[in-house]
């Protein structure tokens, strides 16, 4: 309903859970209950918001959303989850092609700032949010920001998955362009950084390695939702 | 006047009742921050992915279209993906990955 793909971590302290469809809705978006407490969580924020376990937050993982065919060429030895019947399509594509619509019940805080159904890429750090849109990532490639008073990066990996880091080193600041006939990205001492793993490849940096943030692509209804108060880097 | 406002307001209740009444009612059983949460299928309508088995690349290559969305995760060296088309039936698949137990949902 609100696009997001994400990838959590099961284990809470020693305990491994299962998590299942709830079959309900909040804010428009898929409710995960685990089968252990059937606490409710919400699988956009990954927050127990009712439950044994409410008010705790599941680790999240960096997951990335693109084509099989981008994928594939970008991480040869990947697996793919077996199909047991040919899917053919998505169940939602009218939905996910009609502008108009906004999950199925009337979103609370819809900020009119761009139409709802754009796509946005948005990162969180606790409450503090910041959305990038396609146009800006198309527009600047690499998307420098703030994010609860963290300097990060923002930018398309050779696989196109968006992927955000945090631009410190120590206590460094670091600052990245693309050099224009290398097409390599560069810090201000000349290191040279993969924004695809977050590490610096060569240069006074090499070894060093950036920390990531989620980044979840998220249509902007839901997004401004759940971070009435986010940044947009548009 | 004030009887043909009333006819009028009656007029347009009948002509939304049908209307309404085409629409699922979805349950609200609790409110959250203030918004409502609906019961709209029961728990498990949708199935999770439990036992979750994999294919290489190259098999997958034979299945998956060029432009087929996927959901990509690299852990511990190990990459995966999910189809979103397959990941719309199930929504949650309880995985494990470079001995990590990790739910990728969609």
């Amino acid at each position: 309903m609100c696009h997001t793909g994400v990838v959590y971590a099961r284990t809470l302290g020693r305990t491994t859970y299962t998590f299942q469809v709830s079959g309900r809705l909040w804010r428009n978006s898929l409710i995960m209950e685990d089968r252990e407490t059937g606490t409710s969580w919400s699988q956009v924020t990954g927050r127990a918001i009712y439950g044994k376990h409410r008010g705790t937050q599941l680790e999240r993982f960096e997951a990335i959303e693109t084509s099989w065919q981008q994928w594939y060429a970008a991480h040869p030895d990947t697996t793919l989850l077996k199909k047991s019947e040919e899917v053919l399509g998505s169940h939602y594509q009218r939905y996910f092609d009609d502008p108009e619509r906004l999950g199925l019940f009337r979103a609370q805080w819809l900020a009119d700032r761009m139409p709802g159904k754009t796509l946005v890429y948005g990162a969180n750090i606790g409450a503090h949010a910041l959305a990038v849109t396609e146009g800006a990532l198309d527009r600047t490639e690499i998307v420098q920001g703030e994010l609860g008073g963290a300097p990060i990066v923002v930018s398309r990996g050779r696989d196109s998955g968006v992927r955000a880091f945090v631009t410190r080193v120590g206590t460094d600041e670091i600052k990245l362009s693309r050099d224009a006939e290398s097409g390599e990205v560069r810090d201000v001492g000349g290191s040279i950084w993969d924004l695809g793993s977050g590490r610096c490849i060569s240069g006074p940096r090499t070894g060093a390695r950036l920390e990531t943030v989620a980044i979840t692509p998220v249509y902007w209804f839901a997004w401004s939702g759940f971070y009435p108060n986010t940044q947009v880097i548009d | 006047m004030r009887r043909a406002v009333k006819v009028a307001i009656l007029l347009l209740l009948s002509a939304a009742v049908p209307v309404a009444a085409k629409r699922p009612e979805p349950e609200v059983v609790a409110t959250i921050g203030g918004e409502d949460v609906y019961q709209l299928l029961p728990v498990g309508a949708i199935p999770a992915i439990d036992n979750p088995e994999f294919v290489s690349g190259a098999d997958a290559d034979q299945q998956m279209r060029p432009e087929e969305p996927v959901l990509g995760v690299v852990m511990g060296g190990e990459a995966r993906a999910y189809s979103l088309w397959q990941l719309d039936a199930h929504e949650i698949v309880n995985d494990q990955i470079a001995g990590t137990a990790i739910a990728a949902t969609w």
